[in-house]
């Protein structure tokens, strides 16, 4: 057995923490830097510009930027309740066995590489929505959405499912003292002491549905192009990962094409370390 | 004793790793079937040579020998005037077979009767001019215009000879594919799509139609890449670097000789030999 003195033992583990923070600080570096060019010839307006033509010079996001807050909201707006009710449903109301079994079903889903996920969509998804909403082909922001709900659902599932478990007995024996029926219990006592730890799950999972690619750029059909209206969610559409994805091998290092994509992954990574940021703040101090 | 056995177990490892020759060749799906199964024949006779095929499309594959991360390039198109100053002097651009890029409809699309278009019809129906099967004849229904990633060779061959630039816009497209692979789904899965495909990649269920050129038809054949009638042929080509290493040198002198061009043949395409 190896013996660790207290001051090897701290040396360890501030230089796992160093190195945890030298890499964040490399990669964002890195892409900066990168993207620097682009930005330097053709300014932070091109943000808002809507043709994305690279051999014409053309650089405009907002297509992709739209395509990927619509594909993050519908997979929020499905994955936040379901996910919810899950954890409610294992932790409050069904026996440690069952409980069990839905945290090992939620561990597997965690587990599945991305790229199955958009093979599912692909072989599965996208016929549905094909036959059922009479689309062309089924590619579009609602099946990137569903896919990506899907692939979200584990990680607000589980971290609420620790929340509501971290609820002080107490407090539950104070509820049901008071008298308070189930939903008064749910609703005024364990939702609100488990919310920090909710809203932890639902930013890191906003995390995991910016920067999802694989998944996406199978079921999405990458047209670079303003959904028609911007709500148009049932036509395909272009995310800032899938074009990313798309565009990357031909990018020669080094060029404008390559610099422009660099700024779309400078741009996920601004937003995913503010709301990382975010869960942080958020967290209770104690 | 432990010593020994663990610097023989280097030694070994390490005569293997030196007896094996690595050979990566990257880029156009459509050169990829036949590179592929060559490469199986070839490590067959060479075991020593492993040779890992991968796609991406032309523009990855010119990417990567220019990068270095490939030995061996495949491309379906001409190198961009862009790529070719990178390439020049540096890289010999062989032409292993010739290909037509086939106007590929639905089946269905096919049975109501879409046998030919005109150059311009297909242009129309790529700018988007031309929106339903019922007005080139067909069955009513919203045409699906699939267009492919900007690098790919069969779109720039596809865009030139159709819509006059190879980095032309396509306003009508409804979806943007990747590999001939992704492409062949999609079609084949839509009961009214269109796309461009090589010829070897056509099926019952993803049928080419023939290009009408001065009132004559002309279909996507190896008949008619041989007689230049057909507008949309193309050379496919390999990369190689001319500090490439002996065995990728072979490998390609392999493709060009018999057992290769006779895998070219099997695949469908035209061989340059």
């Amino acid at each position: 057995m190896l013996m660790l003195r207290p001051s090897m033992l701290a040396s360890f583990v501030w230089l796992g923490c160093l190195t945890a923070a030298f890499s964040i600080a490399v990669l964002l570096w890195f892409l900066w830097d990168n993207a620097w060019l682009f930005f330097q010839q053709f300014g932070i307006q091109t943000l808002w510009l809507d043709e994305w033509y690279p051999y014409e010079n053309l650089y405009g996001f907002l297509p992709a930027i739209t395509g990927t807050a619509w594909a993050l909201l519908i997979a929020l707006l499905i994955a936040i309740p379901c996910g919810l009710a899950a954890a409610i449903v294992s932790s409050e109301i069904v026996s440690s066995t069952w409980q069990a079994w839905i945290r090992l079903s939620m561990e597997v889903l965690a587990g599945i590489p991305s790229v199955v996920y958009g093979l599912i969509g692909l072989w599965l998804l996208l016929p549905l929505l094909q036959s059922q909403l009479n689309l062309l082909t089924g590619h579009s922001l609602l099946a990137a959405g569903l896919i990506l709900s899907l692939m979200i659902l584990p990680t607000i599932m589980l971290m609420a499912q620790d929340a509501l478990q971290g609820v002080a007995p107490e407090q539950r024996e104070a509820a049901k003292l008071l008298g308070l029926n189930w939903n008064q219990q749910l609703l005024r006592i364990l939702l609100p002491q488990a919310w920090p730890g909710i809203r932890s799950g639902i930013l890191l999972a906003v995390g995991r549905g910016l920067g999802e690619t694989m998944a996406v750029m199978l079921v999405v059909g990458s047209l670079d192009r303003m959904p028609q209206p911007f709500y148009n969610i049932l036509e395909p559409a272009q995310t800032l990962t899938s074009r990313i994805g798309r565009e990357m091998g031909e990018a020669a290092f080094g060029s404008l094409h390559f610099s422009a994509l660099m700024a779309c992954g400078l741009i996920l990574a601004i937003v995913a370390v503010f709301f990382s940021f975010s869960a942080q703040k958020m967290r209770p101090s104690t | 004793m432990l010593k020994t056995i663990l610097m023989s177990s280097i030694l070994l490892l390490g005569s293997t790793l030196h007896a094996n020759e690595y050979i990566h060749v990257v880029g156009s799906t459509t050169v990829l079937p036949v590179v592929s199964q060559a490469a199986t024949l070839y490590h067959q006779q060479h075991p020593d040579i492993i040779i890992t095929v991968s796609g991406g499309g032309s523009g990855v594959g010119i990417a990567s020998v220019i990068q270095g991360t490939a030995q061996i390039g495949m491309a379906s198109r001409n190198t961009t005037a862009e790529e070719q100053a990178k390439l020049e002097g540096k890289v010999d651009n062989i032409v292993i077979a010739a290909d037509a890029v086939a106007v590929a409809v639905s089946k269905a699309v096919y049975a109501s009767g879409v046998h030919a278009l005109s150059v311009g019809q297909i242009a129309d129906i790529y700018r988007g001019n031309i929106r339903n099967w019922k007005e080139v004849g067909g069955l009513d229904a919203r045409i699906v215009v699939i267009d492919k990633e900007a690098s790919r060779g069969t779109r720039h061959v596809f865009a030139e000879a159709i819509l006059g630039d190879k980095h032309a816009r396509a306003k009508g497209a409804s979806i943007i594919s990747g590999s001939n692979n992704e492409e062949q789904a999609i079609i084949s899965r839509s009961n009214a799509a269109i796309g461009m495909l090589s010829n070897a990649w056509l099926n019952d269920k993803v049928r080419g139609i023939a290009i009408i050129v001065d009132g004559k038809l002309i279909s996507p054949t190896i008949e008619h890449v041989r007689d230049h009638s057909y507008p949309l042929a193309r050379g496919l080509h390999v990369l190689l670097p001319k500090h490439a290493p002996q065995a990728a040198q072979k490998f390609v002198q392999f493709l060009l000789a018999k057992q290769g061009q006779t895998i070219v043949q099997e695949v469908g395409y035209l061989p340059v030999h």
